[in-house]
């Protein structure tokens, strides 16, 4: 897609009733806002949980496995909800993100990267949980997958500052 | 009185700087998002186990003693960052009717979740949840989703931050 069309989607989706009733209704945004970041709670505080377990943070009550299994569903759940909440956001002001380049930056690149890296950890967390202790590619990955989630972060802050 | 210390916050120059400069402003609500993230998810989850649609096979004692120190930082981070982003503009903030709205619905999260704290491991000495745990765990989810649209509505209905 050329810049222009890309734009044009933009305009098209802001246009869509539901995205004018996020955008112009007096009450609708904050309660959209709040989706998304309840969502965001779930996913980012299960996230971060895990991955400072890999790390070795914390106390040792659960191993990373337990911990992690004891997650795993809410895990995804709050990410549902963060993508729902999310794409309401990005709907009543399309045309405007879709051209922000922290917005690009995060959605483009760092999500995507971020993802990734979330689910070769998940995949890979039932052999290194068989070890006594984490192996230390474990820790390196919980601690880059941190450090991602916080630039994703920061991506999202800076989006009013390139608007 | 109050709004004296408002306005000896928003002159003070540490205060000023850290809410001026571009990249301290976005670093504060960086620190505000993501420490309200790890706070909100792990009180989340000990709150979803005690109601019981999470983790059920794990012990919620553990589970909780597991995440309560990352609800704690979480809760520190959250603190200080809003503490200096109230800071910033306390002399606005403190009169606010949606602002004052907002701290009580926090300050009540946080009784509940410390209370919640205190509570599974006498919980989980039964063998199911009791029924007045789950009431107190929902309402303690409640309230921190309640924290989290009052903080949304104090730009929405005051323009403020």
């Amino acid at each position: 897609m050329t810049d222009s069309s890309v734009v044009t989607f933009g305009n098209w989706l802001q246009h869509q009733s539901f995205a004018l009733a996020v955008a112009t209704s007096d009450w609708a945004y904050p309660f959209v806002q709040a989706t998304h970041f309840t969502g965001l709670s779930l996913w980012v505080g299960t996230t971060v949980a895990t991955d400072l377990s890999l790390m070795g943070m914390g106390n040792q009550y659960q191993s990373p496995l337990q911990l992690f299994n004891a997650l795993f569903v809410w895990n995804w759940i709050g990410f549902c909800i963060a993508v729902l909440g999310g794409f309401l956001l990005f709907s009543a002001a399309a045309a405007t993100y879709v051209i922000n380049p922290a917005f690009l930056t995060k959605l483009g690149f760092l999500i995507p990267v971020a993802l990734i890296l979330h689910i070769v950890i998940q995949t890979k967390m039932r052999e290194w949980g068989q070890q006594p202790t984490m192996p230390r590619v474990a820790r390196i990955a919980g601690s880059v997958e941190l450090l991602f989630w916080i630039l994703v972060v920061t991506a999202a802050v800076s989006i009013p500052y390139f608007g | 009185m109050v709004s004296q210390i408002g306005e000896a916050l928003q002159s003070n120059s540490v205060i000023i700087t850290l809410n001026s400069v571009g990249w301290m402003a976005a670093g504060l609500e960086i620190i505000h998002y993501f420490g309200m993230f790890v706070l909100v998810g792990s009180i989340a989850m000990v709150d979803l186990r005690v109601i019981g649609i999470a983790g059920q096979q794990q012990n919620a004692t553990k589970l909780a003693q597991r995440l309560f120190p990352w609800m704690w930082a979480g809760l520190a981070l959250n603190f200080l960052s809003g503490f200096v982003m109230f800071a910033g503009i306390a002399a606005s903030y403190i009169p606010d009717p949606t602002f004052h709205m907002k701290m009580w619905v926090v300050l009540a999260a946080v009784v509940f979740g410390i209370f919640v704290q205190w509570r599974v491991p006498a919980w989980d000495k039964s063998p199911t949840m009791p029924i007045s745990a789950k009431l107190i765990a929902t309402v303690s989810l409640l309230l921190w989703v309640g924290a989290i649209l009052a903080g949304n509505e104090v730009p929405a209905l005051s323009g403020l931050g």
